[in-house]
């Protein structure tokens, strides 16, 4: 067996060395992480870019539409509320209080031992209307009183029909100083003044409200 | 194998050389994009929404437009049943013809005022007072029943009849009417 001598082993011990340098091996760790990294970066950078884009499109569409959007919103406010005031105006010309068939009424029930000799009405409110008549009056006949006691009762029982809370009450019923020839006969007056009140009219239909969906 | 003391040493400082590069990585790049990507996700979210409300509020105000002058037409009709110009000017006159038509010869009508309605955009309505200083009772009535009838836009809100202390057949009367006018 020859004898083998290895005189390099100094320089053989220092590329061994060299060649498991950790810091070395570290930087080829740290160089292929960083390539991950950069890598992962650029995707996320397109990703970006690409949502600025869609983003940049939906500004775009919304900045056209807003100015749009507000301007109809405007008209359409105008328009409700003209169409508001148009549709009011026509309820209020069909919700009217109509005098003549009331007064045709109260015509009918007159009998022929009164004479009316002052009549006011006056109607107010929205909606139901609160009516009020006041009928100033005299009467003849041998029981005077008793002929205006039954012009009351009629005037409440002819307008009952068509109106509602009707109340009829004398506001004053004294015997009359005076004479009235009917019939040819000389007979007792009374004069009275009676306070007639009602409603005419429906109570307004609540507004219809939107469901939720 | 054995680590000598620099090889310790190199080792720690790679060691410490890749935290320093995750964190550079994380805090410094990956962290604002992503923060971006966020804040840019959120804003197409929230124009979503408000393009969508933009679109149907148009679509409202179309569909309004369309429907629109079917529905003023009963606003139209009545609008045109208003004379131009001053009430003053056109109202006291139309009465007075109206009542003579009718055989009541003296009529006089005053302003009374004006009855603010907020509601009532584009109109006014006024008040009048119409002095008939001698009426026969059939024949104002039948003229009163015409008035409601010819006039839609007048409602008679007060209505006074008074027998004469002289004449017992004729009587005074007085009306309280109110009607409307363009604004």
């Amino acid at each position: 067996m020859s004898l083998h001598l290895n005189l390099y082993h100094e320089v053989i011990k220092a590329k061994a060395l060299k060649r498991r340098d950790p810091l070395k091996l570290t930087m080829y760790a740290l160089s292929a992480v960083v390539a991950g990294f950069a890598g992962y970066y650029v995707l996320q950078a397109v990703k970006l870019h690409s949502l600025n884009s869609e983003l940049a499109t939906v500004k775009e569409e919304f900045d056209k539409l807003d100015p749009a959007s507000k301007a109809a919103k405007a008209r359409e406010v105008e328009l409700s509320v003209k169409l508001k005031a148009g549709n009011l105006l026509v309820k209020k010309v069909e919700n009217r209080f109509y005098w003549a068939p009331l007064l045709e009424q109260i015509m009918q029930v007159v009998p022929r031992e009164v004479q009316v000799t002052r009549f006011v009405g006056d109607v107010s409110g929205e909606g139901p209307r609160r009516c009020a008549l006041s009928i100033d009056g005299l009467s003849a006949g041998e029981d005077a009183r008793h002929v205006a006691e039954t012009l009351r009762t009629a005037i409440a029982e002819k307008i009952s029909p068509q109106h509602k809370n009707v109340t009829s009450k004398f506001r004053m019923l004294e015997d009359g100083i005076e004479m009235a020839m009917l019939d040819g006969k000389q007979v007792p007056t009374a004069t009275f003044a009676i306070n007639v009140e009602f409603t005419s009219g429906e109570e307004p239909a609540p507004e219809p409200t939107r469901r939720k969906r | 194998m054995k680590l000598g003391k620099e090889e310790i040493q190199k080792l720690v400082l790679g060691g410490l050389l890749v935290i320093g590069v995750i964190y550079c990585y994380f805090t410094l790049l990956l962290g604002p994009l992503s923060r971006r990507q966020a804040a840019t996700r959120k804003g197409i979210e929230d124009l979503g929404p408000m393009i969508a409300a933009a679109k149907a509020q148009i679509a409202r105000t179309a569909d309004v437009e369309r429907a629109a002058p079917a529905n003023m037409e009963a606003t139209r009709q009545v609008t045109s049943m208003i004379p131009d110009g001053s009430p003053v000017a056109w109202f006291p006159p139309r009465v007075g013809d109206f009542f003579k038509q009718h055989g009541l010869e003296k009529s006089t009508t005053r302003l009374a005022g004006e009855i603010v309605e907020k509601e009532m955009v584009g109109f006014r309505r006024m008040s009048w007072s119409i002095d008939l200083p001698k009426v026969a009772f059939v024949p104002f009535a039948t003229a009163v029943a015409s008035l409601e009838n010819e006039e839609p836009l007048l409602e008679i809100s007060g209505l006074q009849i008074e027998s004469g202390r002289d004449d017992l057949g004729s009587q005074r009367a007085l009306l309280t009417v109110s009607n409307y006018v363009k604004q």
